[in-house]
């Protein structure tokens, strides 16, 4: 297959830009996926779904088909250091019978049943398409429920046909706001922060919370990244918001910031230029010298530690190509940025939610010639990567079919990895394992390669 | 077999008429089934003297896929055969989503097989055709006929009306049409003239009209039709007249739905606006 055989879709066309072609060439983005395009997007639901999961004590009910359940059962990588209670995936499994009389007893039931048994300290209850067509009544059977058992009950307001998958992470940020100052903030640090957007995947919050704690910072919160529910109860005393998967927890920083004058930062652990920015903004907002000394101390200590293995990877690395396709755009902009660490170009970038600001800040980003998506889909994705002829594509699980039927070295850096990728160490690994991927001998085989390998040696003959 | 859905506004007896129009071609010896296709569940309490039926819906619910035919169908006046799809309770659920369900099963259990023998299936459904499920019986290989019971009042004709667009857009893709209108008296002025006129705009007929009558009343209080209560009665011989019309109707059309303003209008010139 050709890259000139794909075509764009007429829809689509403003959604793709060549970087460095048009200065005040503007990227559409923001808004529905074009029909008939495939988006890479998921639905308003699993949005939800995915935002809350990593709250390790709460308890989960998908309330719909099976299906809605089965498919975003343990959909992160997420730990916990304690409750394994959000691995679970319950759901009311409803079925012909309970479409047409309504779910709402099954879900009494269910969360009766489910809550003395498991003893959370909290329900999400998530509604799906279906619960949304036959309007089943959610907010009444969590308000019941939590009268009942005096627990908070909080239904997720998220069928999948109301939106998109932003609409989704909105969904789960008011869901959290229920929790938020229903706790004591005695106690707080005055040099306190909240975590936003950090998952904890393969364990990453851990990362997080020392380096803070070698600053002097106390981590009130992580929302949802080893989540617990009275952390969230109690995290509007903290006094900074930082801001990692811009994405998802916008929308809750600007309440947080509104409701109770919470200033916050948007920052990423992704790359050692970001993680090292990250440790200095947060510093630098509480005005003591001595924690900005220590984010200084911090920061040399770690590189020390991990460039001269960066700069053995870089050596082998330099001058290959990758494309990155990920869910927000600000962890685009990271990996842009820890793939130059590591001397390669990227050729293609693009994120399924990022906004406009967030595309004019990636094309300053970006190298001439760089092409710049948004809310892609397997074709155009197909039809650059071999345009481009990418070395490495970067994303996730919805990605990675795409780049091994294109015979593309692939790194998974979705919310579904087991490695941690985050923070200095995290660096390390992610070299480690673009290294791996892209210097694999397997490549040379694949028929993209393989052809021009046995042109050139007709060519030499 | 003639396979029949009758359609109207809420409250304007399309059970009522259903019933006693079936009660007339049974006693004539037609084979004749009633699904009603209501969550209420009283489209067939006529025929079966106030018999609790057992909806269809209640039946999957409390016994699970293993149902058979005899659990909800019961025989009811001259052995017509009745079935209630029944369905959730106000308020909940999906009833639209019932219909589907319940008529499927019907089809599974053999309810319209030829051995049955059935000469008619009357559809009772409930008041507008307000989502798809609801428009199941209407759509390919299930009701042909439709007549839709509508009085002189404003309201009773807009939903007419408005159930005509449901007819149009079915007919487009199967074969279901609309073989008229049965005028169910209200006692409005000139009601029989423009109940005719507005069948007539519409491209159909009104093929009975039934006049007002409070032995209807005193059958129903007595759980039975009126042919049953009283075969003397002479509305016991208007329903007779209504099932023979249907009987030999062979005007079967797609409707020609009105705009508003022309509908309005007809009542105009009927004087209802003056």
């Amino acid at each position: 297959m050709s890259h000139q055989a794909i075509n764009i879709l007429d829809d689509r066309s403003g959604q793709v830009l060549r970087n460095g072609q048009d200065p005040t060439a503007k990227i559409a983005c923001d808004k529905p996926s074009a029909a008939g395009s495939v988006s890479q997007r998921a639905c308003v639901f699993c949005g939800a779904r995915v935002v809350l999961y990593p709250i390790a004590d709460a308890l989960h009910v998908v309330h719909g088909p099976i299906g809605c359940a089965a498919y975003t059962w343990d959909i992160r990588g997420a730990q916990s250091s304690g409750p394994q209670l959000h691995r679970n995936s319950f759901s009311t499994d409803l079925q012909e019978k309970d479409v047409i009389f309504g779910g709402e007893k099954k879900l009494t039931a269910a969360l009766r049943e489910l809550i003395a048994a498991c003893r959370p300290k909290a329900a999400f209850v998530y509604s799906t398409c279906i619960t949304g067509i036959i309007g089943d009544d959610v907010g009444a059977v969590c308000k019941t429920l939590a009268e009942e058992t005096g627990i908070p009950v909080i239904p997720v307001e998220s069928p999948g046909f109301s939106g998109t998958k932003k609409d989704g992470y909105r969904a789960a940020c008011d869901a959290l706001y229920q929790l938020v100052g229903t706790g004591s903030t005695e106690g707080i640090s005055k040099h306190s922060i909240n975590l936003l957007g950090e998952f904890n995947i393969a364990g990453e919050t851990y990362m997080m919370k020392d380096y803070f704690k070698r600053l002097g910072i106390e981590v009130v919160s992580c929302i949802t990244g080893d989540g617990r529910v009275d952390e969230l109860r109690r995290c509007h005393g903290a006094k900074l918001n930082l801001v990692q998967c811009s994405g998802s927890m916008l929308h809750l920083a600007k309440r947080l910031e509104t409701d109770y004058q919470i200033p916050f930062r948007r920052i990423s652990f992704f790359g050692i230029e970001d993680t090292a920015a990250a440790l200095y903004d947060a510093a630098g907002v509480f005005g003591d010298p001595e924690i900005e000394q220590r984010a200084r101390n911090l920061v040399s200590l770690e590189l020390a530690r991990i460039q001269p293995e960066l700069r053995r990877y870089r050596k082998i690395l330099k001058g290959k190509k990758a494309a990155i396709y990920v869910g927000g755009a600000f962890k685009a902009f990271s990996l842009v940025r820890a793939l130059r660490t590591l001397g390669m170009k990227t050729a293609l970038v693009g994120s399924q939610t990022g906004n406009p600001q967030d595309y004019q800040q990636l094309k300053e980003l970006c190298d001439p010639g760089t092409v710049i998506v948004d809310d892609s889909n397997p074709l155009e994705l197909a039809k650059f990567c071999l345009e481009q002829d990418v070395d490495l594509f970067i994303g996730g699980v919805k990605e990675r079919p795409i780049a091994y039927k294109l015979g593309i070295g692939f790194c998974d850096h979705n919310h579904e990895r087991k490695e941690a990728l985050a923070g200095f160490e995290g660096m390390v690994n992610f070299a480690k394992e673009v290294h791996a991927s892209v210097m694999s001998p397997v490549w040379k085989f694949v028929p993209r390669r393989a052809k021009r390998l046995s042109t050139k040696k007709k060519e030499a003959a | 077999m003639r396979k029949i859905a009758i359609y109207g506004k809420g409250g304007i007896g399309k059970s009522t008429t259903t019933q006693n129009t079936v009660a007339g071609l049974a006693e004539m010896g037609r084979k004749v089934m009633v699904v009603g296709c209501d969550p209420k569940a009283d489209s067939t309490r006529l025929l079966l003297g106030g018999l609790a039926q057992r909806s269809v819906l209640d039946t999957l619910r409390e016994e699970g896929e293993d149902v058979e035919l005899g659990d909800i169908r019961s025989e009811g006046f001259c052995s017509s055969l009745c079935v209630e799809s029944g369905g959730p309770e106000p308020g909940v659920g999906c009833a639209g989503r019932g219909i589907i369900t319940s008529i499927n099963m019907l089809e599974q259990l053999g309810a319209y097989d030829d051995a049955v023998g059935l000469d008619y299936v009357f559809y009772d459904v409930l008041g507008d055709v307000v989502c798809g499920g609801f428009a199941m019986p209407i759509r390919e290989g299930k009701a042909e006929e439709i007549y839709i019971v509508c009085s002189g009042e404003m309201m009773a004709m807009y939903a007419a009306n408005n159930i005509c667009k449901g007819i149009v857009k079915f007919a487009k893709t199967g074969v279901v049409r609309l073989g008229g209108l049965i005028c169910n008296s209200r006692n409005v002025d000139r009601e029989r003239d423009l109940i005719e006129n507005f069948a007539e705009r519409l491209g159909t007929q009104m093929i009975h009209f039934v006049p007002r009558d409070n032995d209807v009343q005193r059958a129903e209080i007595n759980r039975k039709t009126v042919i049953e209560w009283n075969p003397e009665a002479p509305q016991a011989s208007e329903y007779r007249t209504l099932a023979l019309a249907i009987e030999a109707n062979k005007k079967l059309v797609i409707p020609k739905p009105l705009e508003i303003e022309e509908l309005e209008s007809i009542l105009m010139e009927f004087g209802l606006f003056n």
